[in-house]
């Protein structure tokens, strides 16, 4: 059986379609679905494997980066959410502004919906930054699908303003000790770096995505979407490239769904 | 009451001076204990926030600023607030959001404002500093009455004064409204006068590409009449070209693409940001507005501007500083471009100081559509004219009729009602909308609601049939607008559809899914009038037939200029050759990498998303450190499939001044070589033209005409059409003390095509070291006025002293361009990068940048006497090329001239030779950091 993503809409995400394109080419059967959808009862949660937040500005990121979607989810879908993060056979990813979203309904870093425990703020340069950078997917996190791909080197783009993660030394050093960190920034020797622009944002410890401790709630800054094909990646045309470093992502979050399912 | 909730924001440093910041919430009609819930749940982050309810953030300090927007004008934020407020069981009656600035040092209140004001914390366009907190946030006013104006008995001093500021008219046009007047034995309303002004203004009419024109004393078709006419010639690929909002060409698998391109400069000048939004979503919305509902793919933006360092001095009066607009421009196009999901992935910067009174700002958009929706669709008897999208408000008033004028010192505080704040989000989900609607067959047709309001649309749209329209039913931002307003007013985040009577429900469905307002106004009737109803009573009743042919085509006058400017030949061996040493060469080469024209632009790049939607296969930078820049943008537009579109631009304003025929086929030459050096193959490319020019006098006339004329060559040297344009005739600037200032005319074409297979494009970075750079195509080394280098040798624009611009070789193009696309085709042509300003050392060094590589030139049998113009030389048309080796360019060469500069190096340097006497060598290092700074000094 395919995993069914639920692609989650609102006023102003804007990076839906490719995402749920990246799901339909790993093997899933991705639909975007309007949030007033989903408050008309019209589509359910229940009926879905994966979660998918896109990117975009959802509400024009108005008061802060996916605050009025947050509290929209936080509002109406508390106890849906709850049981479907609680399902073994679910995933959530949240993506650039899916995981500012994430972030501020409390899903990540630590599953507390309604609780928010650390943030996504400002950019350090003050200003929204469009770079393909690099990435070390960290040894032993706690995801939950992406064993196979621990510690190795990816290339994605950033595309966002208000990416520094953020949270107080307490918060930080449980975030660390669980495993939770999935994505750090690196330069170019491969060490998660605080300097601008191979840590495009200034996120504390250099982090780019998160998981909650149960592994299936992910959330990071950077676009896999967007690296799908080869020709997605600036230099395809000078580098041999083994495979498009997004689509992993998504092909692995199908395969853990069809073995757990 | 109001509840206020301060937040602290960011503890920052703006320049030297220590300020903290915070975000103040103004929510009116609830209780403290619901503010207190909001400040906690939504408005505050404990994490790193703290917030205040009722009183100042900071107590020590009574130095602060809030500056807010002003009222009535709309902040995109208020809706936002309530929504989310209502989310959580809290009904506000009405939220505002605003800044507050805090300062530390004993500084007076003049002293503060003085500050916020040159931290540009403050747009007093649109800004205000509040005084005294606001009793209310609701605006409220009385409907103001319909008036009659009694044109009948006026004078013709009194016709032009009702005309000037606001109606735009010249007098025999005055006069033809009048007459209609008196046959038909009645005094117009204000609405009706506002209506004919609008229709008939030379942005919605085009007065001067339609007139009768005589140039040098002769009779010539009218210029409009000369494109299409050429145009239409050359169908291969049109599905609809001048008769929609957007020009569409055939795509693969029954799909179409479109193109447009449009300015939005008056606004631009007097406040920038929101000028460069609106002119994004205006531009975007015609390709939406296209056939019966297209979608946006990408957006490019060609700015022309006078140079960042401009002294104070110089400016003229009522002018914004150029390097405050370049900032601001930049901004505008993010905020809007970013927030929409629509990658700005090509553009270009142009600096003369002749910009200074008033800048070019040119945005351009593509998109797709299912070719069985791609041609303008037609309202039908009986079909409702239904309104969606953003609110009426007084903000857009006049733009239309505003643009067509002239603009003087006063146009700054006359007309700044003119400029509206963009709302992304609010055009985001209407697209949305008509795009589910369209794609369930349930429009008519579809109009936007920019230059001119629901008058432009609604009077469109209804030309054929007739239209009754009650403006009671229309969604306002706030009461007391007169119904001549609420008639014109813009909006960029508007759309006015024709739905079908049995299917309105089913729209009205669609659009409560995506929170987008509607109003159903009237009907398409079958009249053949324009009748207009205010709550009943009757506000405009004029016949189509007056309106949209009531206007005589105008006689116009164009002619060469009596006045023989003195210029000079630039000579063979004149004193602006380069001394041997080499300094002096790496000098000139400094200056011209960081000239503005040349200069990397990366820095504003990298602010644009520019690979939003993931449709994006050659990205403006590419190479090692992906600082290279590109000629085009290549995207795949159907992510399952293989098929390219390929978008390009190209042009040049003092080209143009200096010489308005050689300069505009410069300018369609640059956008074709860009197109066909990535890999873009000319003959499946159409072309869109942007003409802004100064007010048509007879010079400027006889310039336009020359241009066209450059056009419908060009078109019928590649046999290709133009299937969209755009012409915006008030680049001039009228000030004190008979001060005028002719703005260089622009001619941009753009340029997009199809091609079946995007791996087959190429990047501009050198790939392999040791392979062989060829020069392909043929310098005009004669032509060197209106050069980069030229300018930076004499900095008072001595450039223009000299006429011989380089002129293209027309004969040998079409061959070029073939042989660069199959050589692509054949993956023979490693990289390509096309000759233009700069030079081709500048192509060679852009080069180089990508691969990481140095370069070695030979300049040999080439150079004659004159290395720099070899070098500095900025024939379009001309490109620079690697390849594996000299076999290979030998062989795919043979037809056209091409010269082999030399080989790509690993070392890190580029170095020009004469036979074996080194004229100069630099590091490339060195070089790149001149080339990056200018930008990055100003946007990081």
């Amino acid at each position: 059986m395919k995993p069914r993503i639920l692609v989650l809409k609102a006023d102003g995400t804007n990076c839906d379609e490719e995402l749920a394109f990246a799901f339909k080419i790993a093997g899933g059967i991705p639909k975007i679905i309007h949030i007033n959808d989903l408050r008309s009862k019209k589509e359910n949660f229940k009926n879905y494997n994966i979660l998918a937040i896109p990117g975009g500005f959802a509400y024009g990121d108005d008061i802060a980066s996916g605050k009025i979607l947050a509290g929209e989810l936080t509002s109406f879908f508390s106890e849906e959410l709850k049981k479907f993060i609680k399902r073994k056979d679910t995933l959530t990813i949240g993506i650039c502004n899916g995981f500012q979203v994430l972030v501020r309904t409390g899903l990540l870093p630590f599953g507390t919906i309604g609780k928010m425990q650390a943030t996504l703020t400002d950019n350090d340069s003050g200003h929204f930054e469009c770079r393909w950078i690099n990435l070390r997917i960290d040894k032993n996190n706690s995801c939950v699908f992406l064993k196979d791909l621990e510690d190795q080197i990816i290339s994605y783009q950033v595309a966002h303003g208000e990416g520094k993660f953020f949270a107080n030394n307490k918060t930080l050093k449980t975030i660390e000790q669980s495993g939770l960190v999935v994505f750090r920034y690196i330069d170019k020797k491969g060490k998660p770096t605080k300097n601008y622009p191979e840590n495009p944002n200034g996120s504390l410890n250099a982090i780019a995505g998160i998981c909650d401790p149960t592994g299936r709630i992910i959330g990071l800054m950077p676009h896999p979407e967007r690296f799908i094909f080869k020709e997605h990646y600036p230099n395809w045309r000078r580098q041999k490239i083994d495979r498009p470093q997004g689509l992993s992502i998504f092909k692995s979050m199908i395969s853990y769904i069809k073995e757990v399912l | 009451m109001i509840q206020t909730v301060r937040v602290s924001y960011l503890s920052e440093k703006k320049d030297s001076y220590k300020i903290r910041s915070a975000r103040v919430y103004r929510l009116e009609g609830i209780k403290k204990k619901d503010a207190e819930i909001l400040a906690q749940k939504l408005f505050c982050e404990p994490i790193n926030q703290v917030y205040s309810l009722n009183r100042p953030l900071i107590k020590n300090t009574s130095q602060k600023v809030e500056i807010a927007y002003r009222p009535g004008v709309m902040n995109p934020e208020a809706a936002s607030i309530i929504k989310s407020a209502k989310d959580m069981g809290i009904e506000l009656l009405a939220a505002d959001s605003s800044w507050e600035y805090y300062f530390f040092e004993k500084i007076s209140e003049d002293e503060i404002h003085e500050r916020v004001r040159k931290l540009n914390l403050f747009n007093e366009t649109v800004e205000y500093i509040v005084k005294k907190e606001p009793k209310t946030l609701l605006i409220r006013g009385n409907v103001g009455s319909t008036a009659i104006v009694p044109i009948r008995k006026m004078t013709d001093e009194e016709l032009l004064s009702l005309s000037k500021d606001k109606l735009f008219l010249n007098l025999d046009e005055m006069k033809i409204v009048q007459n209609y007047f008196k046959k038909i034995k009645r005094d117009p309303t204000d609405c009706e006068l506002e209506t004919i002004a609008q229709t008939w203004s030379e942005h919605s009419g085009h007065k001067t590409f339609k007139a009768k024109i005589f140039v040098d004393g002769k009779e010539k078709t009218p210029l409009i009449e000369r494109v299409k006419k050429e145009a239409l010639k050359h169908n291969k690929n049109i599905v609809s070209a001048f008769e929609d909002n957007s020009g569409v060409m055939d795509f693969y698998e029954g799909f179409a693409i479109s193109a447009k391109g449009e300015t939005h400069n008056s606004p631009s000048a007097i406040e920038p940001y929101g000028g460069a939004m609106t002119g994004s979503g205006g531009v975007f919305r015609d390709i939406v507005g296209t056939g019966r509902g297209g979608k946006t793919l990408i957006s490019t933006d060609i700015f022309c501007l006078a140079n960042p360092n401009l002294p104070s001095s110089k400016l003229p009066s009522g002018c914004l500083h150029p390097k405050y607009i370049l900032k601001q421009v930049v901004r505008g196009v993010k905020d809007y471009g970013n927030r929409m999901g629509i990658p700005t992935n090509n553009g270009s910067f142009h600096f003369h100081d002749d910009f200074r009174a008033k800048p070019t700002v040119l945005v351009g958009a593509y998109g797709i559509l299912p070719k069985r929706y791609a041609k303008k669709g037609k309202p039908m008897k009986g079909d409702f004219i239904v309104s969606i999208g953003g609110r009426i408000g007084r903000d857009g008033i006049h733009g239309a009729t505003f643009s067509s004028g002239v603009m003087t010192e006063r146009t700054n505080s006359v007309n700044s009602q003119a400029v509206q704040i963009g709302n992304a989000i609010e055009e985001k989900r209407t697209f949305d909308a008509i795009l589910e609607a369209r794609d369930r067959n349930l429009i008519s047709a579809i109009q936007d609601c920019g230059g001119g309001g629901l008058s432009s649309a609604i009077g469109e749209m209804g030309e054929k049939t007739g239209v009754t329209v009650e403006l009671k039913n229309a969604l306002l931002k706030y009461q007391g607008l007169s119904p001549w307003e609420i008639w014109l007013s813009e909006s960029q985040e508007r759309m006015i559809l024709a739905i079908p009577k049995n299917r309105i429900q089913e729209f009205k469905k669609i659009c409560k899914k995506y929170n987008v307002e509607i109003s159903v106004l009237g009907k398409f009737d079958g009249s053949k009038k324009l009748k207009v109803y205010y709550s009943k009573k009757l506000v405009a009743d004029l016949d189509m037939k007056f309106l949209h042919h009531g206007l005589p085509q105008r006689k116009m006058i164009a002619n060469h200029s009596k006045v023989i400017v003195t210029r000079r030949i630039a000579k063979k061996n004149n004193s602006l050759i380069v001394s041997k040493a080499q300094k002096q060469w790496v000098n000139i080469i400094k200056k011209i990498l960081s000239h503005g024209n040349v200069c990397s632009k990366e820095p504003i790049v990298r602010l644009y998303d520019h690979t939003v939607q993931g449709t994006n296969v050659l990205s403006p930078f590419s190479g090692e450190e992906m600082d290279g820049p590109n000629d085009a943008a290549v995207i795949r537009p159907l992510l399952d499939k293989p098929y390219g579109m390929v978008v390009s631009h190209g042009l040049n304003p003092i080209l143009n001044r200096i010489d308005p025929y050689w300069g505009s086929i410069w300018a369609a030459t640059e956008a074709i070589s860009n197109f066909t050096a990535v890999g873009g193959d000319y003959r499946n490319a159409s072309l869109i033209n942007n003409y802004i020019w100064p007010f048509p006098d007879e010079e400027s006339l006889w310039s336009l005409d020359q241009s066209v004329d450059a056009v419908v060559d060009f078109m019928k040297l590649l046999k290709i059409p133009v299937i969209s344009g755009k012409d915006s005739l008030s680049s001039t600037y009228k000030g004190k003390n008979e001060l005028t200032i002719k703005i260089p005319p622009v001619l941009c074409i753009s340029v997009f095509g199809k091609i079946p297979d995007v791996t087959k494009t190429i990047s501009s970075d050198f790939k392999k070291q040791n392979s062989v750079i060829c020069l392909v195509g043929k310098l005009d080394i004669k032509g060197m006025a209106g050069s980069a280098y030229f300018e930076v040798l004499n900095r008072n624009m001595a450039t223009e002293q000299f006429n011989n611009i380089p002129h293209v070789d027309l004969k040998l193009l079409p061959k070029t361009l073939n042989t660069i696309y199959r050589g692509i085709q054949t993956g023979k042509i490693l990289s390509c990068h096309d000759v233009s300003e700069g030079g081709l050392i500048t192509a060679v060094f852009e080069m180089c940048v990508g691969g990481n590589f140095g370069a070695e030139i030979y300049l040999g049998r080439l150079m004659g006497n004159r290395a720099d113009y070899i070098l500095f030389n900025e024939t379009a048309g001309c490109f620079i090329v690697e390849v594996q080796n000299e076999k290979i360019a030998k062989k795919i060469f043979k037809d056209i001239p091409y010269f082999i500069l030399g080989k790509t190096k690993k070392e890190k340097n580029i170095t020009v030779k004469k036979k074996n006497e080194t004229l100069f060598r630099e590091n490339l290092e060195i070089l790149k950091k001149v080339w990056q700074k200018p930008m990055k000094e100003i946007f990081n």
